[in-house]
């Protein structure tokens, strides 16, 4: 192999490798701006409870393994005896912005961070919406494994029901 | 001629408490002077009417009779004494029953049992989350929260909600990640595969209107 082959074939080998070392494509971060800090993670979900297993939708979603047995839990705060998780939606509580968990376009809450609580978990400003109308405003302190239950409208044979729960804070 | 009205000289002949010498002296003067004759007269005829009125010895009704009546006066007038402070200080008083021994033990067990009674439903450890406050602007709905010691979970409950018509398909989504533009005006949110499941919008009052890319 002549000398200009074997520079032609190290310059590929160069660009191949630089090529190779490149990070793989993260998610898609806020448009225009830089990482923003956060004050913690939540994850919240829009829960139908009903009397009869018959009045469920069929919904597969599942809640994650830190939220625990939300059934459980549900069934010893509400009278229904069957919950189903229609949607979910793991969010940043931004420290500078105000966020948004929809796990439905019909019922979803606005999220502002108040910074972290003392002793820890976030002080946070919600407000629950239904489409345009807002129902309630409230100032809550959010602490770790222990989620916050919103009872909502009934709906057909049930009850809409939002859950809230702190992943994780910044202490 | 008047009697001058610090000369009553017969009052004390009357009563007997004059000495012989005293008693001789104004019995002269007694036939001297009409005046204080005709005033002992009236004096004297008085006295005879009470007399016939009146036994001349009355007996005490009991024969402690005086000690009786002071003692109740005394104890009538220590009443009174008392009466302003007793009328006024409704909580002195309570105070007092309860600075006193038995009071004190009483009201530590009346508040151990109010606290022993207390609901389990109410009580809140400092894990626990819990809602500082809260405001429905449609008045119509009014919201109360309670911590449910057995789940574990803090509710807000929200009475009054209208229902969400049946025939309304309220669906769910699996957002995996959201997106927000510079000035947090618009938001769209994506499922794992990153395909936009909802963009929302906010208008000038700052109100959002969902809308799905998918039905466009």
């Amino acid at each position: 192999m002549s000398p200009r082959s074997w520079i032609a074939l190290f310059l590929l080998a160069g660009g191949a490798s630089l090529a190779l070392a490149q990070e793989p494509p993260s998610k898609p971060r806020p448009v225009g701006t830089a990482v923003p800090a956060t004050d913690g993670k939540v994850w919240g979900a829009l829960v139908y409870a009903v009397d009869d297993a018959a009045d469920l939708t069929g919904s597969q979603a599942a809640a994650p393994k830190v939220v625990g047995d939300l059934a459980a839990r549900l069934g010893k705060a509400f009278p229904q005896r069957h919950f189903e998780i229609l949607g979910d939606h793991t969010q940043d509580v931004f420290r500078e912005y105000e966020s948004w968990v929809v796990p439905s376009a019909d019922l979803f809450l606005k999220v502002d961070s108040k910074g972290p609580a003392e002793g820890g978990g976030v002080a946070l400003h919600l407000q629950f919406w239904q489409e345009d109308q807002v129902l309630v405003k409230t100032d809550a302190v959010l602490r770790p494994e222990s989620p916050l239950f919103i009872a909502g409208p009934k709906w057909r044979k049930g009850r809409l029901l939002f859950v809230l729960q702190l992943l994780e804070s910044k202490e | 001629m008047k009697t001058p009205p610090e000369d009553h000289e017969w009052m004390r002949w009357m009563d007997g408490e004059m000495t012989p010498a005293e008693s001789a002296a104004f019995e002269k003067r007694l036939e001297s002077d009409p005046d204080l004759r005709a005033e002992v007269e009236q004096a004297r005829h008085l006295t005879d009417l009470l007399r016939a009125e009146m036994p001349a010895d009355m007996q005490v009704p009991h024969a402690d009779f005086f000690n009786s009546q002071i003692q109740v006066r005394i104890a009538q007038e220590s009443d009174s004494s008392r009466r302003p402070v007793a009328e006024g200080g409704w909580l002195r008083q309570l105070f007092r029953s309860v600075a006193s021994p038995w009071g004190f033990a009483a009201a530590a067990a009346l508040v151990a049992l109010l606290v022993v009674m207390r609901p389990a439903a109410d009580s809140r450890s400092a894990d626990s989350t819990w809602v500082t406050s809260s405001y429905t602007p449609n008045p119509s709905v009014t919201a109360h929260t309670y911590h449910s010691t057995a789940a574990g979970a803090t509710v807000l409950e929200l009475d009054g909600l209208p229902e969400i018509p049946a025939e309304k398909k309220v669906a769910g989504l699996r957002v995996d990640h959201a997106q927000q533009d510079r000035g947090g005006q618009v938001a769209s949110f994506h499922d794992a595969t990153g395909t936009p499941l909802l963009v929302m919008s906010l208008d000038a009052q700052g109100r959002p209107h969902p809308w799905s890319p998918r039905s466009r």
